[in-house]
């Protein structure tokens, strides 16, 4: 555990890995203040310009704006009732009623200081458990890896907002996109359409880029209020929720460790978690404390979780190459292209690159809980941004940066593609995450399948006869009967509330 | 089947549905040209994609009784905003960006793009003028001059950074 660490440490230590992990937080707490925005957009907008970095200065900037958008997110919901990202819904209960009673400093203080701490409790997790866990990987052969991708990919597809059949079905899409390209095993065109540019299929940045950024550009701009600017109560340094924190030990440390609990189960993701343990925090408190009429528990215990869901996700990310989020999967698609294999081998050939990434997130929150503070005063100034100026920027960032990763215009055209689906997708109601989840473990699940098939005797039973491989099939077969019967449950309960609602 | 309050649904529907013809088409036609639509798991690179082709289809299935029956929890209907009309210019001043983008280069477009956009979001034609030329110049600061992106320099090629 500390060898990683150590052998991490010069990677990180320097100037320009601790500037830009520092700068990512900075970035993502005003990213993450701005509704509508959040820590997947930060990372989506600055994905290219990581890959013009050192791999662990890259990686330090994308995951510090992964936990500044985390965290940044309850500012808003605090300050106007409206949460920056869905990580920060459950602060509304209590924020937004202390700020009613004029107690705006000390419920953003404890939302920033619950969240660095949370993160870090998450950090010492994640550095005990993924090793443990990257080490165990070592046993997996393609038949594990198989099965591995396709649970993590139907975890991904349940759990993801909205319903379970577009979140598989756009998982599927995910997985077709995915085999565009050249065949690893043939070197064959797949679905290349005589073009050459898609010889190595679309590149993952324009797809994620169009999907995520460019479509809730054209989101937002229907959605009106282009040139509103909200008004904010001024905000002052203050350092006293530091005191007030002390009062919440017991309930921080168990928040951020549901939270970490519920990040490392692929898909479950900040939001779940800060719901939840903001449930378990009220359920343990007293009646004195007044949950849902501006408790400072309440804060505490969903910015810890919603933080420490952060270290949680990176879990099976880094150990095993399976994405817990939408962030981490795009996190994983940086790692990917920066040269990296998520998985044990990272561990075992990279230790060095794990190490700097366990250092970055560690000393990202350290960051965070500075910054957030000090910066407090600007985050009222940031939320009265109107939005003709910073959907502009976010559309010419996103162009701009789709473009410099491989100077191709062609790959702007991705983009805009990829833009117009996003919008159809979020119009109609579909998760877009197990899209660039397919994606990253679709060549996995194709992969590892030919192969299990290529070294099995007797086709599929290999699948069968591997006990691990087994167990994680088992799981997944489970997984589907719970779909299926949730499917076959829930249908008429949709149709009495369509009913009900004519 | 309420055909107006699904449209969305409907829309996506239709591409998904379409996704795995496209799959069994290329299967049938480019790769079985190339010889790799057929045999073990070495040779045959059309069996995964087949098998997407198959869950999507299954999946659409499953989608269109959900949708027909409007079994879904949230209709979809094509509901224009006030903005939609607006949001719609923007895309097409955007799709003009990228036709012009790689003829006439980096600094002469964007500022246009950015100002034109600002305008129709609402800003004042000083503001929207001064703002596009700004972020437009700190955008190419920070690729250009830090990241040593070569920007598109056009037909005149023209550089400030580089």
């Amino acid at each position: 555990m500390l060898d990683l660490l150590i052998q991490g440490a010069p990677l990180f230590f320097t100037w320009q890995a601790v500037l830009l992990t520092a700068a990512g937080i900075v970035a993502g707490l005003f990213i993450g203040v701005l509704p509508g925005l959040g820590p997947l957009m930060g990372i989506v907008l600055m994905l290219p310009v990581a890959f013009h970095l050192p791999p662990i200065p890259a990686m330090g900037m994308l995951i510090a704006i992964y936990v500044g958008g985390s965290a940044g997110g309850s500012i808003s919901a605090i300050l106007l009732r409206i949460p920056g990202t869905p990580l920060a819904a459950a602060t509304l209960f209590d924020g937004y009623p202390m700020a009613q009673k004029g107690r705006s400093q000390d419920a953003i203080g404890l939302s920033i200081i619950a969240s660095s701490l949370g993160g870090l409790l998450a950090g010492c997790v994640l550095l005990f458990f993924s090793p443990l866990l990257a080490a165990f990987a070592l046993r997996f052969g393609p038949p594990e890896y198989a099965a591995m991708a396709l649970f993590g990919l139907l975890t991904i597809a349940i759990v993801s907002e909205g319903s379970t059949i577009k979140g598989m079905v756009t998982g599927a899409f995910g997985l077709a996109i995915a085999t565009m390209g050249t065949d690893e095993f043939t070197n064959a065109y797949r679905f290349t359409f005589g073009n050459f540019n898609l010889t190595s299929g679309p590149h993952i940045v324009p797809v994620v880029v169009g999907l995520f950024a460019l479509s809730e550009v054209f989101v937002q701009i229907e959605g009106g209020d282009l040139t509103a600017s909200p008004k904010i109560q001024r905000l002052r340094v203050s350092f006293r929720a530091l005191r007030l924190i002390l009062a919440h030990k017991v309930n921080l440390v168990r928040s951020a460790m549901i939270g970490t609990f519920m990040g490392a189960i692929p898909g479950a993701g900040g939001d779940v978690s800060a719901f939840v343990s903001y449930a378990v925090a009220r359920r343990l408190a007293g009646p004195d404390e007044g949950y849902g009429e501006g408790a400072e528990g309440g804060v505490v215990a969903t910015e810890a979780a919603n933080n420490g869901c952060c270290g949680g996700a990176l879990i099976p990310s880094l150990s095993l190459g399976i994405p817990g989020d939408a962030s981490t999967a795009v996190l994983l698609a940086a790692l990917f292209l920066l040269g990296f294999f998520p998985g044990p081998e990272l561990f075992q050939y990279n230790a060095d690159i794990a190490g700097g990434i366990f250092i970055a997130y560690l000393i990202g929150n350290v960051v965070l809980l500075i910054a957030g503070i000090v910066l407090v005063p600007f985050f009222g100034s940031v939320l009265k941004l109107p939005k003709a100026w910073l959907l502009p920027a976010v559309i010419l960032l996103s162009t701009m940066g789709t473009y410099a990763l491989q100077n191709s215009v062609f790959d702007l055209w991705v983009m805009l593609v990829f833009g117009a689906v996003g919008y159809l997708l979020r119009r109609a109601n579909y998760p877009l995450a197990p899209i660039i989840i397919g994606m990253i473990l679709g060549p996995v699940l194709e992969n590892n399948l030919r192969r299990s098939l290529l070294i099995s005797r007797d086709g599929l039973q290999i699948f069968i006869d591997r006990p691990i491989s087994a167990t994680i099939l088992g799981m997944t077969g489970v997984l589907l009967a719970y779909v299926v019967i949730t499917l076959i449950r829930g249908a008429p309960k949709a149709a009495k509330d369509e009913e009900s609602s004519e | 089947m309420r055909l107006q309050a699904y449209s969305y649904d409907w829309i996506v529907w239709g591409l998904f549905l379409a996704l795995p013809f496209v799959i069994f088409w290329q299967a049938a036609t480019s790769l079985e040209e190339q010889g790799v639509a057929g045999g073990g798991p070495m040779e045959n690179a059309a069996s995964f994609p087949r098998l997407i082709a198959w869950l999507l289809l299954g999946l659409a299935a499953v989608n269109g009784v959900r949708i027909a029956l409007c079994r879904i929890s949230a209709p979809s209907p094509l509901a224009p905003t006030p903005t939609t009309r607006l949001a719609c210019v923007v895309a097409a001043v955007f799709v003009a960006y990228l036709l012009l983008l790689p003829w006439l280069g980096y600094h002469l477009v964007t500022p246009v793009m950015m100002a034109t956009t600002m305008m129709l979001l609402g800003l004042s034609i000083p503001v929207a003028v001064a703002g596009g030329v700004a972020i437009s110049l700190l955008v190419a600061a920070v690729f250009q001059g830090l990241l040593n992106v070569v920007l598109p320099v056009g037909l005149f090629e023209i550089t400030l950074f580089g």
